[in-house]
């Protein structure tokens, strides 16, 4: 019989997690605000990573969720209230959107008419790239999440209660109802606010590049989430080297896909050579952003690739947390490389501004997910599938 | 029976609990030369046995990176080193574009070199003669029953405490297997007689096919198609002329390009009356003359035209340019001498001599006819 | 225990992985009974019909390498068409059948075990049918060899910068690592029926195919490590083969083609209408060769549910592209997708999204996911959808690029017609010829599955 309330709520670790992860997003936040003090727009910008950030992480953890429930597999229910936690940032979303969308005029370059006059070809974009149009698109897409995130989280929270087998195919029903939905408006959402960035550049592979990134991302908070905490004994059920084997070939096998969809997009625009594509290539790869680059095809695919390839090495736990914290820093990483550019295109800026979209992409996520567990259950306690689970062998 | 070698003794169990237990027996007596066979890998034997984790992979990394770097050099030697070229305006070492090709020869090589090693390091396949093929147990083993076989090679067997000892177990059929004798330890080495005799055939065969191939197929068509083509090759037979002769003579009134006919073709006095010098006496004018003139003219007519050239008066020694006769000719009369030859003993020189040249050529002789007869009055 | 052909199995049991009390001699003798029985009249009557096929494609190739490309109906500036089409689609076709053997099994899903065999085989036979188009497509095939970098002659080398180079060395790695990884599989069970067979001439070809197996656990140990290790290789490789072949286009820069979002979307696309011919072909051979029970409804189930998934990924890209084609602003990018949706082929298109985009939704539904016709009609016409997405996408691309005095349509000439024909016929023919011959489910993989084949508990021990 496996234990409803458990030690994490209200073990000491869990208070000081909570305790730290409040203060990093505090001193994020003000770090944040000093630097809009000395540069609005710098400060903006680092807001806007840290909301694709934390958007990623979130919406690739409900993706996580949507695909155990719609493969029906076992091995992972153990886990799936972690990912469901991770998910729990996307009703908060709209507290990092809403100063956005009231500054976009600093943001964006489309919002400005002189702009638009210039670049004629702007013209047709401008029933979808308008200040009106975008923010409507924003607070729609958000909303879908969320409803989604309600929905499926309040079924699997109620089943830890109520032990129904009825909610779990809820769950399914609603995990192939978002599916599309999910495909669809994260490829809006990273059009809208990555894309749009450099306006007169396109790339129908983007959507996927951003959903490679997010839900990489999202498994490795998971697995960083689920390993330290089983390592350390409050992870309420024991999980098994077979678990991790499983994580760590996941997060192995997504490095791959994210260095795959990078490599197709990099390659087809350098090979192709048109002018308004390589406008956006070009910049990143000159001058202090190349060696971003580089640095960034390091560090979010070779180091993971030789660090997890062998067997042995997706079962140890010290492994896994050292290669999930190195894809987080390299998703940030990639976040960094993707908007910046927009910004300051000759020099890879590191300043204040940057250390805050660290500390607010971090500490959010890390809030969030202290908070919600201060409540609930780390396993899903209802669920039916919960004990063969735990005896997953590979 | 009796002289036959024992290869060891084998037991045939039929559930998949029994086997690992038996296993682990096996294992707890101390024997060492044995196997578990089955017709299909159960779960628990493997460590039951005490294996260690297969090295394969090993050889998948070394034979992955080899194709790599093969790949790499290769790409790099021929398109960037030994025959680069402009392609698409790329450089010539165009990473991206490679990077497709090397992915493929490394899963390739990673692919094949680690079945290569499986089969033949691993398994030392192919080996078709072992005691145990055709024996019942192999039957029954690969089919649908599970077995051990403990080798007499080890040194804890005895024909009588292992058959005790595997019947402890549950096994439901103990038999013991022995060496036929093709199958005898040293009978299926390389220098088997058969094995070099087919090695040597399959030797011939492939080198003779080769040696067809490149030798007498590739001459064949549709491979030689373009070397023979439908066209005239010089110096050839025709037999669509009636002369025979493949090559002919260019058609009436055909000219070189950029080369106009000559109007006075046997017209000495039409040149001389009507053709009239182009050129206007300019410096240039004169060095060429004078450099065509000593290069052309002056093997014969000496260099200031007074026929004392090399030839020292033997045939066909000209005469002298300084002649009144000459002093007073056109320039037509010296263009057409030039370009027809002067009754059989001085050559034409068209072919040598560019018509502009010529004209300069006769302005020099001008200046030298002129320098021969000067006037008090020529001299500044 | 006796096995009655023609059994009635009962669907309506939870389906477990495999149905019924089969054990390890009765999965032996059903499945190695087909080899031995002798080929019934209906096998050679549907022999005829494949080889009259193989027959009229001869016959069309025969006259192409005679009298070359002429006789087809490309021209300029619509260069490609029909030839790499079917090149395309085969490979495609191949796909599905790596994602069966090897992305499941590194997945760990077991029903794959009924069917993998079967994929795998699949597979290399389409990409023989495959390998076969950038030969005849060539205006000198005989020079075939050229495409490969040997040291030659030539004074030139291959050009290593063109995706049709990388296409050579893509297409030739998946067919020779699909071939070993199949024959891998296949060596246990040559040693299986080896021991067998009581005919002399079978014992020796078995003897020889199988290598000397003999059931060692030393070498199944290496040989299931080995076995991960080629699933682990095929992966990427199957990504990048069709990554690779959709390069073909997206490297270029007319509209319609260069597009980013090419790779992923053909290798979806790739799954897509494998899995739709593999759920096709399955449907037959299990009537035809009685092995319902082990491939069961619950297998077509799954089958349906991955071409109902990769048909949204496929239809996720049908709308961005013309999303990002109204975004770039540029005209040219715009007008490919008003030509495609109402141009010359504007049939072809509308055919295409009626099978791709909405026929495969009806797999949402349970009973259309069981029922045996619906599942292979709409597999039927999801291959013919993604044969014509093909089409589309090379046709009206090149009937109408940059330069509008150039522009000009293609019309398939009737030898055109005969060597897909001939591509078809070569396919079931070798698939006929393979079910006879070889086990059309890996014996030694199924025997592993079934329920009571592995020890019962873990016995206390754990995880190294």
């Amino acid at each position: 019989m496996i234990a409803g309330r458990h030690p994490w709520g209200s073990n000491q670790g869990a208070v000081a997690f909570r305790k730290m992860s409040y203060t990093v997003l505090m001193i994020g936040v003000l770090i944040n605000f000093f630097s809009y003090a000395i540069e609005p727009e710098h400060g903006l910008f680092s807001l806007v990573m840290s909301f694709a950030f934390v958007a990623s992480v979130g919406l690739g953890a409900l993706f996580w969720v949507a695909i155990e429930y719609l493969t029906s597999a076992v091995w992972s229910v153990a886990m799936r209230r972690v990912f469901e936690f991770l998910a729990g940032v996307i009703p908060f979303l709209i507290i990092l959107a809403l100063p956005l969308l009231f500054n976009l005029h600093e943001i964006f370059i489309w919002t400005h008419k002189s702009y638009i006059k210039h670049n004629s070809g702007m013209l047709i974009k401008l029933p979808y790239l308008n200040a009106i149009s975008f923010t409507i698109r924003t607070i729609v897409i958000l909303a879908v999440w969320v409803l989604f995130y309600e929905l499926m989280t309040r079924n699997s929270l109620l089943q830890d209660t109520t032990h129904e087998e009825d909610l779990t195919k809820r769950n399914i029903k609603l995990s192939a109802a978002f599916m599309p939905i999910f495909g669809v408006t994260l490829t809006l959402f990273a059009i809208d606010w990555l894309m749009s960035l450099s306006p007169s550049w396109y790339s129908t592979i983007f959507g996927v590049y951003y959903f490679a990134g997010a839900s990489l991302a999202a498994m490795a908070m998971g697995t960083l989430m689920v390993v330290t905490l089983n390592e350390n004994g409050l992870f309420p059920v024991k999980l098994s080297r077979d678990h991790y084997y499983n994580l760590g070939g996941l997060i192995f096998a997504f490095s791959n896909f994210w260095a795959y969809i990078a490599f197709s997009q990099f390659m087809l625009i350098w090979y192709g050579n048109l002018p308004e594509e390589t406008a956006w290539i070009i910049p990143r790869m000159n001058g202090s952003w190349a060696a971003i680059s580089v640095i960034l095809v390091f560090f979010h695919f070779l180091v993971p690739f030789v660090g997890l390839i062998t067997r042995s090495a997706k079962m140890k736990p010290r492994r896994l947390i050292s290669i999930s914290i190195c894809i987080l820093l390299a998703h940030a990483l990639d976040i960094y490389w993707l908007v910046m550019p927009a910004y300051s295109e000759k020099r890879a800026p590191f300043s204040l501004a940057e250390l805050s979209f660290l500390l607010i992409s971090f500490g959010f996520v890390f809030a969030v997910f202290a908070q919600k567990s201060k409540r609930n259950s780390l396993i899903p306690v209802g669920d039916p599938k919960l004990k063969k689970s735990l005896e997953f062998q590979i | 029976m009796n002289d036959e070698k024992l290869y060891g003794l084998t037991a045939l169990f039929d559930s998949p609990d029994k086997i690992v237990l038996a296993t682990r027996a096996v294992v707890k007596e101390g024997y060492k030369a044995f196997d578990i066979y089955s017709p299909y890998p159960v779960h628990g034997v493997d460590r039951g046995m005490r294996l260690k984790q297969s090295r394969i992979g090993l050889v998948t990394l070394i034979f992955g990176l080899m194709g790599v770097a093969l790949a790499l050099l290769l790409t790099w030697w021929t398109n960037s080193v030994n025959y680069p070229l402009i392609i698409g305006g790329k450089p010539f070492w165009a990473l991206p574009a490679y990077i497709p090709v090397t992915f493929e020869l490394s899963v390739l090589f990673g692919a094949v070199f680690t079945i290569l090693g499986l089969l033949v390091i691993f398994f030392g396949f192919p080996q078709n003669v072992h005691p145990l093929h055709g024996t019942d147990f192999m039957k029954r083993v690969s089919s649908d029953r599970f077995g051990i076989c403990i080798e007499a090679v080890d040194p804890k067997f005895d024909s009588k405490r292992t058959a005790d000892f595997l019947q402890t177990l549950g096994s439901e059929k103990i038999e013991p297997i022995y060496y036929s004798l093709l199958e005898s330890p040293g009978v299926g080495t390389i220098l088997n007689r058969k094995f070099l005799l087919s090695l040597l055939f399959v030797a011939a065969v492939s080198s003779g096919l080769t040696y067809l191939t490149l030798n007498k197929l590739l001459f064949l068509h549709p491979w030689i198609s373009l070397a023979e083509q439908i066209k005239v090759l010089p110096e050839s037979r025709s037999t669509f002329y009636v002369d025979g002769f493949a090559m002919r003579q260019p058609v009436q009134g055909t000219v070189a390009r950029g080369h106009m006919p000559y109007a006075f073709v046997g017209n000495m006095k039409g040149a001389e009356k009507f053709m009239i010098n182009p050129l206007t006496p300019t410096k240039q004018v004169m060095e060429l003359g004078r450099r065509d003139f000593n290069a052309y003219c002056s093997p014969c007519h000496g260099y200031f035209g007074d026929g004392d050239s090399r030839l020292q008066g033997q045939f066909p020694n000209p005469p002298s340019l300084h002649s009144d006769a000459l002093r007073q000719a056109s320039d037509g009369h010296f263009f057409h001498v030039i370009t027809e030859g002067f009754r059989n003993v001085m050559p034409s020189y068209d072919q040598q001599i560019p018509e502009e040249e010529r004209w300069a050529i006769i302005w020099y002789i001008r200046a030298l006819q002129r320098a021969k007869h000067a006037k008090e009055t020529d001299v500044p | 225990m006796i096995y009655s052909p023609g059994r009635i199995v009962d669907y309506t049991q939870p389906p477990p992985l495999v149905e019924g009390k089969s054990i390890a001699t009765l999965i032996d003798e059903s499945i190695a009974v087909q080899i031995d029985r002798r080929p019934s009249k209906k096998y050679l009557a549907a022999l005829l019909v494949t080889l009259t096929m193989v027959l009229i494609g001869s016959i069309a190739v025969g006259y192409t390498f005679v009298y070359g490309i002429g006789m087809w109906g490309n021209n300029v500036p619509v260069g490609w068409a029909f030839d790499i089409t079917n090149f395309v689609f085969w490979i495609g076709i191949g796909h599905a059948g790596t994602l069966i053997s090897a992305i499941l099994f590194l997945f760990r899903q077991q029903w794959r075990t009924g069917i993998a065999r079967f994929a795998e085989a699949m597979t290399i036979f389409a990409v023989i049918c495959a390998g076969l188009f950038p030969i005849i497509h060539l205006g000198r095939p005989w020079f075939a060899a050229y495409i490969f970098p040997y040291p030659n002659q030539h004074g030139i080398w291959v050009n290593f910068n063109s995706p049709l180079i990388w296409d050579v060395f893509a297409v030739s790695t998946y067919f020779t690592v699909s071939l070993i990884f199949w024959y891998i599989g296949l060596m246990p069970d040559f040693g299986t029926l080896r021991e067998r067979t009581t005919n002399a001439v079978k014992k020796v070809v078995y003897s020889i195919l199988s290598l000397g197996w003999r059931f060692s656990t030393r070498h199944w140990q290496h040989y299931e490590k080995t076995y991960v290790i080629l699933a682990g290789l095929a992966t990427p490789l199957v990504l990048s083969v069709h990554s690779v072949v959709s390069f073909d286009f997206a490297v270029s820069v007319i509209p319609g083609w260069h597009t980013t979002i090419f790779p992923p979307y053909f290798v979806a696309g790739a799954i897509f209408s494998g899995m739709a011919m593999v759920l096709a072909v399955l449907i037959i051979v299990r009537k035809v060769f009685d092995l319902e029970y082990l491939i069961t409804m619950d297998h077509m189930d799954k089958m349906a549910k991955v071409i109902l998934a990769t048909s949204m990924m496929v239809t996720y890209a049908y709308l961005m592209e013309p999303f990002m084609a109204w975004y770039s602003g540029k005209s040219t990018e715009w007008y490919v997708v008003m030509n495609r949706a109402f141009g010359y082929y504007a049939i072809a298109f509308w055919v295409m999204i009626v099978c791709n985009v909405f026929l495969p939704q009806l797999f949402w539904f349970r009973k259309i996911r069981r029922s045996i016709p619906a599942l292979f009609i709409i597999s039927v016409l999801v291959n013919v959808g993604m044969w014509l997405e093909r089409y589309v996408i090379i046709v009206t691309s090149l009937s109408r690029d940059y330069l509008p005095s150039s522009w000009g349509v293609y019309s398939p000439t009737i030898f055109d017609v005969g060597i897909l024909i001939g591509s078809f016929g070569l396919f079931f023919t070798l698939i006929l010829l393979f079910s006879k011959s070889l086990p059309v489910i890996s014996i030694s993989e199924i025997k592993s599955i079934v329920k009571g084949a592995q020890p019962s508990y873990r016995m206390g021990e754990d995880h190294e």
